[in-house]
């Protein structure tokens, strides 16, 4: 196990309620758990738990066999990536090249390894020709893009997409998704992706459904895709007609029925 | 998306100054800046070496002096004020007077420059000339108050401009205007974050007094990362803002403030979530405010950084000596 939730709850300093309330699960090393829920959720305050940002009001939280904690965080995070929903809030270099290398700085890389490293996840992420730009001539979906490349620079086993893809427009989010597509197969990351959109969620292994602090679906994206009743009352909008549509286009069977159009959907979204 | 704003004055050319370790750079602005005021107050020949080291920059910068004149003008207007304390400050006695401007105040000698200022004040932003218009209404203000204009002065009083009065002014002036032009050489000629590594490889020795100079220098670059996105910001707000009815320019005193407040009421909220996001980000990334980090930057001096340096270095020591020798007389 990658990561281990044990009945982990969550309160924010000063709210009354736990955002959080009990969490078990965990996460198999290189799989791809999706993470849904809706706004407000506690999605992100998932992520910022795994990441050591947060520390939980009650519970434990294992990564790698190994409690997380105040000691050892700065270690355990050296394993771990994210890539949070605002792509301008987590650009922190004054150029590309720069905001690679901040994190290979604070690891205390030697700078022949850095240049390297930059030099070969620029080219991973498709920015090679962008190094010297500053961010604010960079798209949204580029800005991503270099986030992901300073990850992977870091070797991380892990990467948490936050709804990294929310604030971009069809094309940045189609190219990131692509992403999160290369390093699962080609590189065999532990992946988790957060998001409320359902349609991302089903290219993960696994998809585990948020509501009032707890879970209340945890499946594959198939099983998980049945409990309609379940999805609605969480808050989360069902795959509409128009990307529906768009999914199951050059899709040649004949659907009769809802069955059939999971099953389409799931087989379609393995092919992708 | 041409409005996009650039922070920092730098300007690329591939010149020698340009080239100059920023560093080298920053100390010579330094020594500029001790050398220009220990230079005793009526010696215009020493003053004229000191200029001729800006002078240098700006000719072997290859950047047109337009670009120089922009940032001297926007201190014109203190370097006029300070020109005419100076002017009118009392000296000695022993100096000759040249001439004696009476000052009177009569109801309508005031309300003739207040309208004279209001005037001013309104056409200003219209004007292609501003510095120009300035001088000329203080000249003009200055006139009027020689004589009372109908009716008696309520108070008189005299100026007296003397020879000492008037060194000491332009002598000011000057200064001012050689440190300028050296800081402006400076800062056009090198990218911010260089000048941020510079002084951070500068305040490298108080790090052993145990004062975090590094988490200050990351300070400076984060600021420097996310001012032109607060500007971007900014501009957006304002065009919502504007097609929603809002002027900035326009309306009453009252209204004008309210304004404002609803322009910095969302951008306080934004700043606030932005250091947030930022600040788990950078921790995310593994930064530990004041540990030991290794860097993308390698500054290296060459010859020519260590010639530069120590011929101004000399110059300096000279000055200070040359000063020393003049008390020991
Ligand atoms: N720093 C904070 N202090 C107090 N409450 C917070 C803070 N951050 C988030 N919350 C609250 O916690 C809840 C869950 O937030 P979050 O984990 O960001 O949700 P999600 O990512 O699923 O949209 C929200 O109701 C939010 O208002
Ligand atoms: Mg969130």
């Amino acid at each position: 196990m990658f990561i281990e939730f044990k009945d982990v709850s969550f309160k924010y300093y000063g709210n009354e309620q736990n955002i959080l309330n009990q969490l078990s699960f965990s996460v198999e090393k290189g799989s791809m758990l999706a993470i849904l829920g809706h706004n407000g959720s506690g999605k992100s305050t998932i992520a910022k738990l795994i990441m050591g940002l947060l520390e939980p009001t009650s519970g434990e939280i294992f990564i790698e066999g190994e409690k997380l904690n105040e000691k050892i965080v700065d270690t355990l995070r050296q394993k771990m990536g994210i890539i949070f929903q605002n792509p301008d809030n987590q650009f922190v270099g004054v150029t590309v090249k720069d905001d690679i290398a901040f994190g290979l700085e604070n690891h205390q890389i030697p700078r022949d390894e850095m240049i390297r490293k930059i030099d070969e996840f620029a080219k991973l992420v498709d920015m090679q020709d962008f190094l010297n730009e500053n961010p604010e001539n960079l798209s949204g979906g580029q800005k991503q893009r270099v986030a992901i490349a300073g990850a992977l620079a870091m070797d991380t086993d892990l990467i948490i997409f936050d709804e990294s893809t929310s604030m971009l427009d069809p094309k940045g989010t189609k190219e990131i998704n692509q992403m999160i597509q290369t390093l699962r197969k080609n590189y065999q990351k532990t992946i988790i992706t957060i998001t409320h959109n359902l349609e991302e969620a089903l290219n993960a292994d696994r998809v585990i459904v948020l509501n009032d602090g707890q879970i209340v679906l945890d499946g594959t994206p198939k099983e998980v895709l049945k409990e309609e009743a379940i999805l609605e009352a969480s808050g989360l909008k069902l795959i509409d007609g128009i990307s529906l549509i768009n999914m199951i286009q050059n899709y040649t069977i004949r659907i009769k029925n809802k069955e059939e159009i999971i099953q389409a959907l799931w087989e379609l979204t393995f092919k992708m | 998306m041409n409005d996009k704003i650039v922070f920092g004055q730098y300007i690329y050319r591939n010149s020698a100054i340009h080239k100059l370790d920023p560093r080298v750079k920053l100390c010579v602005l330094f020594m500029m800046m001790i050398g220009v005021f220990l230079i005793p107050a009526d010696n215009f020949i020493l003053l004229g070496i000191a200029f001729l080291i800006p002078l240098t920059a700006v000719i072997l910068s290859k950047i047109s002096l337009f670009k120089y004149l922009k940032s001297l003008k926007q201190i014109a207007f203190i370097m006029v004020f300070s020109f005419a304390f100076q002017l009118f400050m009392p000296v000695g006695k022993n100096t000759t007077i040249l001439t004696t401007l009476p000052i009177c105040f009569s109801y309508v000698n005031i309300i003739v420059c207040i309208f004279i200022l209001v005037i001013y004040f309104l056409i200003r932003r219209y004007l292609p000339f501003k510095f120009l218009f300035f001088l000329v209404c203080l000249i003009g203000i200055i006139y009027l108050l020689r004589y009372p204009i109908l009716g008696k002065a309520f108070y008189t009083t005299k100026l007296d401009i003397s020879e000492a009065g008037l060194i000491h002014g332009s002598f000011l002036v000057l200064r001012v205007f050689v440190i300028i032009l050296a800081s402006t050489s400076l800062t056009l000629t090198t990218k911010p974050t260089d000048l941020t590594n510079a002084i951070e490889w500068l305040l490298m020795p108080l790090e052993k007094i145990k004062i975090k100079t590094s988490i200050f220098a990351m300070m400076i670059s984060i600021a420097l990362r996310f001012i032109p996105t607060l500007f971007n910001e900014t501009n957006k707000i304002l065009k919502a803002q504007a097609s929603r009815g809002v002027d900035f320019n326009e309306g009453k005193f009252k209204d004008q403030v309210k304004q404002i407040v609803s322009l910095l009421v969302p951008m306080f909220v934004i700043s606030i979530k932005r250091a947030e996001d930022l600040a788990d980000a950078m921790e995310a990334r593994g930064y530990i405010p004041g540990a030991k980090r290794t860097k993308l930057v390698q500054m290296k001096f060459c010859i020519g950084d260590f010639i530069v340096f120590f011929v101004i270095l000399a110059l300096l020591v000279g000055l200070i000596l040359g000063r020393c020798g003049l008390y020991a007389l």
